[in-house]
C-alpha cells in the first residue's frame, strides 16, 4: 500500500511538471501573444547564433593574423576588386566581414548585458530584503543612496565607475580587464530598480502571518528573507531582469560607441556602430547598418519579451 | 511706435550684417595648452601663431618673413645672428616689446621644463645689445638658424612674473595655460579647454590686418564624420581635416570647397630602444626584443604600407623612407627606397632574432591626432600578427598620449613629424633621432631613447656645413645609419585635405598650421 502511493505521488510529479506548464495561464497567455512568440523567436535566435558563432561565421574576427587589410570596404555581396573575395554583409576598413564581427560581437554585448543583470540583480535582492526586512538606519542608508544614484542617467554613473576602475587597473591589464570592468560598471549602475522592488515586496510580505510563524519557530533572518519572503517577491525582479537586460546591452554599446567599453582589436556591437558611423557620407553603408540593426532587433525583442512578462505575471491584469 | 520698431529692425538688420564675419572653424585637436614653449606639437603651435608673434615667421609658400624683427644679420664669420627688433610693438594687455622679452622668451623656451628647447640646441649664449638689438651666439655657424625659431613666440617678462608663469609646466599647468598675453593679431577672449577657444581681432596689431573677422570661434570636434556634418550644415565655416572618404563627396556638394595639398608630416612606428622588458601585452616584463636591430626589420618588412595606403587613404597618401618627405630641403634621394613588404623575411629574421614563436607586446596610439590614426594602427596589430607577434593595441586620445609616452609607458608608438620652423631634414634628427641630451637640448621626442655615435657626430656638423653638396652627403649618410638601424619605420607621407564654405578665403600652409589673420569671409 505505501509502495503504491509512493510511485502515483511520482507519477503525478513528473507528468505534473510538464502539463501543468502547459496548462498554465502563462503558457496560454504566451501562445495567444504573436508578439511574445516574434520576439521570442528572434532572441532565441540571435542568442543561438552568438552561442554557436565560431560554427556559423565563416571568418575569425578577433584573429588579427586572419585579417587581409586589401578586403577592406567591400560592399555586400560583391566581390572584392583586389582579392576577389565576396562576403554576405560585405567588411569593414579592416576588411573584417562583417557577418561574422556580428556574431562576435553580440556575444560581448549579450555577455556584457547578461552578466551586468546578474550582477545588479543578486546586489539590488540583497539591498531590498535587507533594508526592507531590517528597517531602521540601515534602510535610511541603502535607500537614501539608492535615491541619490537614480537623480543621475544610468550611462553616467557607469561611465564614472568605468573611468575609476579603469585609473585603478594596471595599464598592462587593461585590456582583459576591459569587460569585467564593463560588466561592474553597468551592474552597479543598475541594482536601484532591484532594490527598490524587492523592498517593496519584503515590506507586504514581512507582515504576513506565515513570516510571524516562520519567526516564532526560530529560523533566522537570512532563511526567512531567501527562503520565505523572496520567491514570493521574484515574479517583478524577473520583469525587471529582462527589461534591464534590453537596457545593459544598449548601455554596453553606448560606452563602446563612446569608444571606452569594448576594445577596437575585439568590438561589440556599439563599437562596430562607432566604426560604421565614419563612413556613412562615403556610402559605406553596410558597416554601420548591419550591426545597427541587429542591435535594434535584439533590444527590441527582449523588451518586448518583459513587457509581455510583466503583463503575464501582473495578477491585476488577469 | 512703428518708427522704433523699424529703426530697432534696421539696428538689428545692421548687427546681422557685421556678425557674418564671425567666423567659426573646428580642427580635430583641442590645442592642450596656451603656452606657447610647453609642447611643440603643431595644434598647439598651430593654434597660437595666432595669438603670439616670434621674431620671424612663414609667409604664405613657407618662405621666412620679419615679424617682431625686422632684420637679422651673421655675426661676424658665423659666430651666431644678430636680430633687430621692431620698435612700437606693444602685447595685448599694453606692455612694450623690447629685448628684454626676448631674453626672458629665450630663459622661459630653453628650460628643461620646455618641450621646445632642442630649438636653442645650438645656442651658446643671447645677449641684450640694446633695447631693440639682440644677438644669439651659436657654437658653430648655423646657416637655418633663423628659420628654425619660426615657431618661437615672445612672451612678456612683466607679465609672466605677475602670475608666476616665468617657466612652463606642460604636466599641471599654470597661468600661461589657459591665459595669453601676446603681440599677435588675435587676442584669447574666451577659454573653455576641449569645448571652445574664442579670439577676436587685436585693434593694435603691429602689422596691417589681412582678414576681416570680427570673432573667431574654434571648437574641436574629435569624430571627423560629425565635423564633416557641421561643415555641410552650415555650423562651421572650415574644417580640418576632412576625412580622406568624404573628399569626393564634400566636392560635389555645392557651397563647400576642399582644399587639398600634400602635408609636411610624415607618419612612422616609434620603439622602445632602451627599456630592458617590455611593459604591455602577452611577454610583459620579458626582455625587450626590440633592442635587437633584426626585430625592428623584421616589424619593417610586415607591415604592408601599400595596403594601408590603398584602402585606408584610397590612395591618396604617399608611402615615406625617411623622417622627411621629399617635398623638404634635406631629403635623401639616394635612400628613397623603404623596405619591401616581405613577411616570408620578417619571419626569417624573427627566428634568427630568437623569436621563433613570436611574443606579445603593445603598440600605442593616439586616437584623434592624425587622420585614420587608429585604422592605421588596427592595419599594423593584423600585419604583425601575420608574422607572429601579437600586439595589444591601447589606442587613445592626444591629452593622455604623449604624457604616456614620455612616462616611457610604450613598447612601440604611432608619431608623426613635420617639421615646422627650418623645413629641413636637420630638424627631425635633431627632434628624434639624436640621443636624448637635457643639457645640449637634443632629442626631447626622441622617447624610445635611440642612439647612434656617429650621428649625434655629424648632426652638428651638418648644422654648420654652409656648402649644400658636403651637407647633403652628411646627410646621406645620416640617413642610411638610421634606415640601416631601423630606428624609426617610416610609413607614409599624409594628405592634407581642408573643407571650406565657399564663402570662406583662406592659405593652406603645407606644415598644416591653419593661420586666422589669411582669412576673408564674404
Amino acid at each position: 500500500m505505501a509502495e503504491l502511493r509512493v510511485e502515483t505521488v511520482e507519477r503525478a510529479v513528473e507528468k505534473g511538471n510538464w502539463q501543468r506548464f502547459r496548462e498554465s495561464d502563462f503558457f496560454y497567455s504566451f501562445k495567444r501573444s504573436p508578439v511574445a512568440i516574434v520576439s521570442f523567436a528572434v532572441v532565441c535566435i540571435l542568442v543561438l547564433s552568438a552561442v554557436f558563432a565560431p560554427l556559423i561565421a565563416p571568418t575569425n574576427p578577433f584573429d588579427p593574423a586572419s585579417l587581409n587589410l586589401m578586403n577592406g570596404f567591400t560592399p555586400p555581396m560583391e566581390p572584392n576588386a583586389f582579392t576577389g573575395e565576396s562576403f554576405f554583409m560585405g567588411t569593414d576598413d579592416q576588411g573584417r566581414d562583417v557577418f561574422s564581427t556580428i556574431l562576435y560581437g553580440m556575444r560581448i554585448s549579450l555577455f556584457v548585458g547578461a552578466a551586468a543583470v546578474l550582477f545588479a540583480m543578486t546586489l539590488g535582492i540583497v539591498l531590498g530584503l535587507v533594508s526592507g526586512y531590517f528597517g531602521g538606519w540601515t534602510e535610511t542608508i541603502i535607500m537614501r543612496i539608492a535615491d541619490v544614484q537614480l537623480t543621475f542617467p544610468s550611462i553616467l554613473v557607469a561611465m564614472l565607475i568605468f573611468g575609476i576602475a579603469k585609473g585603478f587597473t594596471p595599464v598592462e591589464y587593461r585590456d582583459q580587464m576591459a569587460i569585467w570592468v564593463l560588466i561592474l560598471a553597468i551592474g552597479l549602475s543598475d541594482w536601484v530598480q532591484f532594490a527598490r522592488v524587492v523592498r517593496g515586496a519584503t515590506l507586504v510580505e514581512k507582515r504576513k502571518e506565515y513570516v510571524a510563524a516562520a519567526r516564532l519557530i526560530g529560523r533566522s533572518p537570512w532563511a526567512i528573507m531567501v527562503k520565505h519572503i523572496l520567491p514570493n517577491a521574484l515574479s517583478p525582479v524577473l520583469v525587471i531582469a529582462t527589461i534591464s537586460l534590453a537596457l545593459a546591452i544598449i548601455a554596453e554599446a553606448t560606452l563602446s560607441f563612446l569608444g571606452v567599453g569594448a576594445p577596437p582589436t575585439q568590438p561589440s556591437l556599439g563599437t562596430l556602430i562607432r566604426i560604421g558611423q565614419g563612413f556613412l557620407f562615403s556610402g559605406e553603408w553596410w558597416i554601420l547598418f548591419f550591426p545597427a540593426c541587429t542591435l535594434l532587433a535584439l533590444a527590441l525583442s527582449v523588451n518586448l519579451l518583459g513587457d509581455w512578462l510583466r503583463d503575464a505575471l501582473n495578477p491585476r491584469l488577469r | 511706435m512703428l518708427r522704433t520698431t523699424t529703426a530697432l529692425l534696421a539696428t538689428a538688420l545692421m548687427a546681422g550684417t557685421a556678425s557674418a564675419e564671425e567666423f567659426r572653424w573646428a580642427g580635430q585637436t583641442d590645442p592642450q595648452t596656451m603656452d606657447p614653449h610647453a609642447v611643440s606639437s603643431a595644434p598647439v603651435l598651430g593654434f597660437l601663431n595666432n595669438v603670439y608673434d616670434g621674431l620671424v615667421r612663414m609667409s604664405k609658400d613657407m618662405t621666412l618673413e620679419p615679424s617682431l624683427a625686422t632684420s637679422w644679420e651673421p655675426i661676424g664669420a658665423g659666430e651666431g645672428w644678430r636680430f633687430t627688433l621692431r620698435e612700437g610693438v606693444t602685447f595685448h594687455d599694453g606692455a612694450t616689446f623690447d629685448a628684454d622679452d626676448v631674453l626672458f622668451s629665450y630663459e622661459r623656451a630653453s628650460d628643461e621644463t620646455a618641450d621646445v628647447r632642442s630649438w636653442f640646441s645650438p645656442v651658446t649664449e643671447v645677449r641684450v645689445v640694446d633695447d631693440f638689438t639682440v644677438e644669439f651666439y651659436t657654437n658653430a655657424p648655423n646657416p637655418l638658424f633663423p628659420a628654425s625659431i619660426a615657431n618661437w613666440m615672445m612672451m612678456d617678462r612683466g607679465w609672466a612674473e605677475a602670475n608666476n608663469a616665468t617657466r612652463p609646466d606642460k604636466e599641471a599647468g599654470n597661468y600661461a595655460t589657459l591665459n595669453v598675453n601676446g603681440t599677435g593679431a588675435f587676442m584669447l577672449a574666451d577659454r573653455q579647454p576641449g569645448l571652445t577657444t574664442t579670439l577676436v581681432p587685436n585693434e593694435n596689431w603691429w602689422d596691417t590686418a589681412e582678414h576681416n573677422i570680427t570673432t573667431a570661434t574654434f571648437t574641436p570636434i574629435q569624430n571627423p564624420a560629425t565635423a564633416v556634418a557641421a561643415l555641410l550644415s552650415g555650423d562651421v565655416d572650415f574644417v580640418e581635416p576632412v576625412p580622406i572618404q568624404d573628399a569626393a563627396r564634400l566636392e560635389a556638394t555645392d557651397g563647400v570647397n576642399v582644399i587639398r595639398g600634400i602635408e609636411t608630416r610624415t607618419i612612422m612606428l616609434g620603439f622602445s630602444h632602451e627599456a630592458d622588458t617590455l611593459k604591455y601585452g602577452a611577454s610583459a616584463g620579458a626582455p625587450n626584443p626590440f633592442r635587437d636591430v633584426r626585430v625592428r626589420e623584421a616589424v619593417a618588412k610586415a607591415i604592408n604600407v601599400d595596403a594601408i595606403l590603398q584602402t585606408i587613404w584610397r590612395g591618396s597618401a604617399e608611402p615615406a623612407s625617411q623622417l622627411v618627405t621629399p617635398a623638404l630641403s634635406g631629403y635623401s634621394a639616394t635612400n628613397a627606397a623603404r623596405p619591401d613588404y616581405d613577411p616570408e623575411a620578417a619571419r626569417a629574421l624573427l627566428a634568427e632574432a630568437g623569436y621563433a614563436d613570436g611574443f606579445g607586446f603593445g603598440l600605442m596610439c593616439p586616437n584623434d591626432r592624425y587622420p585614420n590614426d587608429e585604422a592605421v594602427c588596427q592595419a599594423i596589430t593584423a600585419m604583425l600578427a601575420q608574422v607572429g607577434i601579437e600586439a595589444e593595441l591601447n589606442a587613445m586620445p592626444v591629452s593622455n598620449y604623449w604624457p604616456e609616452l614620455r612616462a616611457d609607458n610604450f613598447d612601440m608608438y604611432l608619431l608623426g613629424w613635420s617639421p615646422g620652423g627650418s623645413l629641413d631634414h636637420e630638424h627631425p634628427l635633431r627632434f628624434l633621432a639624436s640621443t636624448p641630451n637635457e643639457e645640449k637640448r637634443l632629442g626631447s621626442w626622441n622617447f624610445g631613447g635611440y642612439s647612434n655615435a656617429r650621428l649625434d657626430e655629424l648632426l652638428p656638423m651638418i648644422l654648420a656645413e654652409i656648402d649644400p653638396a658636403a651637407r647633403q652627403a652628411m646627410l646621406d649618410e645620416v640617413t642610411a645609419i638610421y634606415q640601416g638601424e631601423h630606428a624609426y619605420v617610416p610609413l607614409y607621407v599624409q594628405p592634407l585635405v581642408w573643407g571650406t564654405r565657399d564663402n570662406i578665403e583662406l592659405t593652406q600652409r603645407p606644415d598644416n598650421f591653419f593661420i586666422l589673420r589669411w582669412v576673408t569671409v564674404n
